[in-house]
This record gives structure tokens, C-alpha cells and sequence, in this order.
């Protein structure tokens, strides 16, 4: 076992020291190895291993801790059972982190004591990146977010050629000459954040013209790598660029588009890294086209959906965020036969893809096999669409659907909605803001 | 009062001491880290959310992971309230003479069941083996003081020569607690506190929305 040279042993301490919050701590310390959270997890029930069970993954970094802030860790470490870092066991922490917790949640709801194993593995996330030791992707996935701004002017006309050749789709869809899809407006009601592709401005396009709304599409997308390497600083330069957007153009609010972290980060985390509530509101399309729903603001037609459809609840999204009833009230809407997974909502399996394991070429074979209990809740529904909120959760239910061969077909909510949506604009249905 | 109870009690209330003053200095290394209430606005209630991780979210029916393992739950759930009756015990042992019988009788039989439990969970950590991997001589002494400590307590409480052993025992578990494992109750309060904050506060839990 490689010893860690003097600097990069500081270097763990002092960035793990800086983390040790109240919350971390009392996480830290009160585990008791009952052992209980094993099957809340999917990746023990995908493969029932000792190392697969949530207890067992904070152990090993409840050791690291141990060995390095506890006294007792640190004068009889055998009695604790604490274990310094050499070279070897910080790169199987870190891969761990990595690569065996999508940061769902699930264990912290079932735990008696309520540890929060996710805050566990994103410190040692953070000191993996410390370390050097996080998935090259993931670093090159967050720089670029960066980079993005940094050298936004090369970016802008190709971005907004792209958003040209989109505005012709939606007048198709809304059978309006005069849509388009408004780009850094000042003044506008609502910035509408994006991920990268057509396919999540497409749809809220069609659903913003129709409901009337005074909106604006971002110059950045939504996903944000410096969550998943749980690199604070990063995320925060991320995330900074959509807050220095809305507050340039004065929204109201800002509206992000149906993908879990981006929507996580910015609605609960992102506030905290800056120490203030935002001068905007910060709402997912989710919401808003939920609410359109409810209040008549947009007609949808559910026969434009007969299949049977089941829903996959985002851990970020629902466990996370409380988007729990919202995307049901969409769902009950546009699709004649809706049928609910089991178990669902809150406690909902995570489908493997979270916590950037999508991102990571690396684990994919891993990956697979950890969305096997999700494989086997779609199958169990008899349902031929799944339908998903978030991007990352929408790609790896794809791939599962391929490789358990499910024979389902994955859609996003929104595509749902725009494939039922009656448009009524053009007959002088009201406006959002005419309601509101 | 014998030499044998006068060494053995001050050793409890030594125990005693070292356990006050050892947890707070722990309680003071929780306190001393920092922490940041939330700012992004609350969709749900914190204070439903924290109210319901102290009563029904412990209910055996609330989590799937404890309808799951319902013998291991309850098993632990006995365990410690065994505890609380045998710390009671241990603070009322003076006055032996003075607890009616039937009291003393009722008592011993629930620490007997609670040493049962602790008993049983030697068996499951040696019988799981991920628990089996992971369980350090902490794991085990911690247990091992406990079950011993409810032995102990069982038996002083229909035999009041067995007194001097509670408190001998007692006295060597009190000062090992803010050492060893057995410092997690003090954690169950925040880690729970903070569950209900963030599930809460979210709108995740039902009862909090």
C-alpha cells in the first residue's frame, strides 16, 4: 500500500476537514451498521453484495474520517475500525463515489436515524476532486459549462441559427406564422433554461406560445457537471451564469426545463452557495404547464395518448425537490391510461443514470445492471411508455428498455403534452396573462 | 451501605461524571461546526417535516427498509427502550428496598427481554455478511456493555446483591459512552432533525406539503 505523500495527505484533510458541517458530522457519526438500508438501495438489490449496501459505502469513508478526526480513530484505529488513506484507498473511495451512488436519497429515507449517505458521498466526491482523482468526463463536461460563458460572443450567432431553424417547427405545431422563440429579451417575464439539443426548447416553446407567455430562452443550458463532482466551486461559476442572465434581462422568474439536478441546483442548492434567496423565483416547466393545466390555460386532448403510460419520478425531481403531484396532474391530463409504478414517488427506485453515471463512459456495464430493479417496475406496469422529467433519467431508461429488452418507449413529460395539446390560441382562448 | 456498594456506587457516579462531561465536549464538536439554514423559499412545512421524523416517520410502518427487516426493527426498538428502563432502574437502585415488588418484577422482566435483543444482535452481526465485514471490537464492546449492563439490571432488580454489579457495570458503560458507538443517540437527534428539515422544508414528505 503506497503511503499518500505529505501534501496530498493535507490536502484530503484539510478539504474533508472543510466540509465537516453540522450536518455532515451527525451523518458521520451515527451509523451503527444496523444494516437495514441495504435493499433501499438499487444497486444492492441489483446485485446483493455486502459493498452494494448504502451502510457499507459510508462506512469506508466514515473510516477515512475516523482515521484522520476522531481521537479515538486516530490513537487505536483498529478499535474503530478507522483507516488511514494510502494511495490505493483513496482511488477506491473515489471510484466508489463515484460510480456505485447516484446521490438518490433513497437510503436516507429509509434509515432510522435519517443519515444523509448522499451529503457522505458528495464530500468524498469533493475530495476526489481534490485529489485529482474524479471521471476526466465529468471535469471536461463542467469546464466546457464554464468555458461556455467565458467565450459566449463565439457561441451567440451559431446558437441563435440554431434557435431559427427551431422557430419554423413550432409555427408548424401551433399552426402560427408569427411564433418564434424570443432570445435574450430585457423585461421578459420568464427565462426559460434549457438543456443542450433541440429537444427540451422544441417543446416548451410550442407550450409557452400557446399559453401566451412573456418569455425569454436562455443563452445557457441547464445541466450543471460541477453538481455531479459535487465541486461547489464550480458549480457555482455554473450556475452563476443564469443568475447574472436573469438579473441582466430582470425576469421574474426563472423557469428551467424537466431535468433533476439542474432543477435541484438551482431551486434548493444554488441559494445557499450565495447566501440569499434570488431576486427571481425559480420554478421547473413541470410547474408551470401543470398549473396551465389546472387553470384551463391550455387544452389538451388525452386520447392523443392511448398507450398505456407509467412515470418515472426523477430522484432529483421528486425525492429531492417535491416535484411529487405535479407531473401526475400532467399526466392524468394528457394520457388515456396512466399507470403508476411500484413503489412510486418519494419512494421511487432510482434508475441508475443519476449523479453524472450517464456522463461516465467508464461504468456504463455498472450502470446497466443497476437499473435492472427499475427494468423490472416498468415491466411489472405492462406499460409502452415511460415517461420521464429529466434528461439524464430519460437516457438511461432508454438504454435499460434496450438491454432488459422492456420494448418501451421513452418520452419526455413534455413531448406527452405537446402531442396532446389542442391548440387554441389561434380561436382566442385565454392567455396566461389573462388569467393570472 | 457495605464498602463493596460505596466503591461500586462511586464508580457509577464516576462513569457518570466522565459521560456528562465526554458527551459534552461531543455535543460541543457538533455545535462548533457550522451550519446554514436553508434560504431557497420553502415549498412545504420544516416544522411538519421535523415533527413527523420524531413520531410516525419511526413508526415499524413508515419506512419500507423497516417493514422489510420488522424483526431486526423492533429487536432495536425493544433494545433501547430496555435501555431507558434500565437507566431508570440504575437511578432509582439506591432505594431498592423502598420499589414495591411487583414494580421491581415488572422491571426485571422487561430488562431481560431487552438483554434477549442485545443477545440477538450478536447473532445478526455475526449472521449478515456485510455486518460481519464491517463490525469492528467497538461494535462488539458496545453491544457486549450493554447487554451486560441489562443482565445486570435484571438481576438487581429482584436480588439487591447483585446491586454493586449494576453499578460497577454501569459506571464502566457511562464513561465509555462518548468513546465508542454508543455516542450515536446523541447524532440520532440532529441527523433526524435535519431529515425532517430537508424532506420537509422541500415538500417531500407528505405529511409536510
Amino acid at each position: 500500500m503506497a503511503r499518500l505523500d505529505a501534501n496530498k495527505a493535507t490536502l484530503v484533510k484539510d478539504t474533508l476537514g472543510k466540509l465537516i458541517d453540522r450536518k455532515l458530522l451527525a451523518s458521520l457519526e451515527v451509523c451503527v451498521r444496523c444494516g437495514i438500508c441495504a435493499e433501499s438501495c438499487h444497486y444492492y438489490l441489483a446485485d446483493p453484495r455486502p459493498e452494494h449496501a448504502p451502510f457499507y459505502r459510508s462506512e469506508q469513508v466514515r473510516r477515512l474520517y475516523r482515521s484522520l478526526f476522531d481521537p479515538i480513530g486516530r490513537h487505536l484505529p483498529w478499535w474503530v475500525g478507522a483507516q488511514r488513506p494510502t494511495e490505493e484507498s483513496l482511488a477506491q473511495l473515489a471510484e466508489m463515489a463515484f460510480s456505485t451512488c447516484t446521490l438518490c436519497r433513497r437510503c436516507t429515507l429509509n434509515c432510522p436515524s435519517g443519515c444523509d449517505t448522499a451529503q457522505i458521498m458528495r464530500a468524498m466526491r469533493t475530495v476526489a476532486v481534490a485529489a485529482g482523482l474524479a471521471p476526466e468526463m465529468l471535469v471536461q463536461l463542467a469546464d466546457a459549462s464554464i468555458a461556455r460563458e467565458e467565450h459566449l460572443e463565439d457561441f451567440k450567432e451559431i446558437y441563435l441559427e440554431q434557435v431559427r431553424a427551431l422557430e419554423e417547427e413550432v409555427r408548424e405545431a401551433t399552426g402560427d406564422p408569427q411564433a418564434h422563440i424570443p432570445v435574450d429579451v430585457e423585461g421578459a417575464d420568464i427565462l426559460y433554461v434549457a438543456l443542450s439539443g433541440a429537444h427540451t426548447i422544441l417543446p416548451a416553446a410550442i407550450l409557452f406560445h400557446e399559453a401566451g407567455s412573456n418569455w425569454t430562452l436562455s443563452m445557457f443550458e441547464a445541466s450543471n457537471y460541477g453538481v455531479f463532482l459535487a465541486d461547489t466551486a464550480r458549480a457555482k461559476r455554473i450556475t452563476e451564469r443564469i443568475v447574472r442572465e436573469a438579473e441582466r434581462l430582470r425576469v421574474r422568474e426563472v423557469v428551467v426545463t424537466d431535468c433533476g439536478h439542474a432543477y435541484t441546483t438551482l431551486r434548493w442548492e444554488a441559494p445557499n452557495w450565495f447566501g440569499k434567496p434570488f431576486p427571481f423565483q425559480v420554478r421547473s416547466l413541470i410547474e408551470l404547464v401543470a398549473g396551465w393545466i389546472s387553470d384551463g390555460i391550455i387544452t389538451v386532448d388525452p386520447t392523443h395518448n392511448p398507450e398505456p403510460v407509467t412515470y418515472h419520478d426523477s430522484c432529483n425531481l421528486g425525492r429531492n425537490s417535491g416535484l411529487i403531484e405535479e407531473p401526475r396532474t400532467i399526466l392524468r391530463a394528457v394520457c388515456q391510461d396512466f399507470r403508476e409504478m411500484t413503489p412510486n414517488r418519494e419512494h421511487n427506485y432510482c434508475c441508475g443514470g443519476g449523479g453524472g453515471l450517464v456522463a461516465t463512459p467508464e461504468w456504463t456495464d455498472l450502470r446497466l445492471k443497476a437499473g435492472g430493479p427499475k427494468a423490472q417496475q416498468v415491466r411489472a406496469t405492462g406499460a409502452q411508455v415511460v415517461a420521464a422529467s429529466c434528461d439524464n433519467c430519460r437516457i438511461q431508461l432508454g438504454d435499460i428498455s434496450e438491454h432488459y429488452a422492456l420494448g418501451t418507449r421513452v418520452v419526455g413529460l413534455m413531448e406527452l403534452v405537446v402531442k396532446a395539446l389542442v391548440p387554441q390560441r389561434a380561436k382566442g382562448h385565454p392567455l396566461e396573462a389573462d388569467v393570472a | 451501605m457495605s464498602t463493596l456498594e460505596v466503591v461500586t456506587g462511586v464508580l457509577a457516579l464516576t462513569g457518570l461524571a466522565v459521560c456528562v462531561v465526554g458527551l459534552g465536549w461531543r455535543v460541543s464538536g457538533v455545535q462548533g461546526r457550522p451550519f446554514r439554514w436553508d434560504v431557497a423559499p420553502a415549498k412545504g412545512s420544516a416544522a411538519r417535516g421535523v415533527a413527523y421524523a420524531f413520531t410516525l416517520g419511526m413508526a415499524p410502518w413508515a419506512k419500507e427498509s423497516t417493514r422489510r427487516h420488522l424483526l431486526a426493527y423492533v429487536r432495536g426498538i425493544l433494545l433501547h427502550l430496555a435501555i431507558f428502563a434500565g437507566l431508570a432502574w440504575l437511578a432509582a437502585s439506591p432505594w431498592h428496598a423502598e420499589v414495591p415488588k411487583v414494580v421491581r418484577l415488572l422491571t426485571a422482566s422487561v430488562l431481560t427481554a431487552g438483554m434477549a435483543m442485545g443477545l440477538a444482535g450478536f447473532w445478526m452481526r455475526r449472521r449478515e455478511p456485510a455486518l460481519r465485514q464491517l463490525s469492528t471490537p467497538d461494535d462488539y464492546a458496545s453491544l457486549g456493555l450493554v447487554t451486560l449492563f441489562l443482565a445486570t439490571a435484571a438481576l438487581s432488580a429482584v436480588a439487591a446483591w447483585c446491586l454493586p454489579g449494576l453499578w460497577a457495570l454501569s459506571g464502566l458503560m457511562l464513561a465509555y459512552i462518548p468513546f465508542g458507538k454508543l455516542r450515536h443517540f446523541v447524532y440520532f437527534f440532529y441527523t433526524r432533525t435535519f431529515f425532517g428539515l430537508l424532506f420537509g422544508r422541500r415538500g417531500v414528505l407528505e405529511s409536510a406539503r
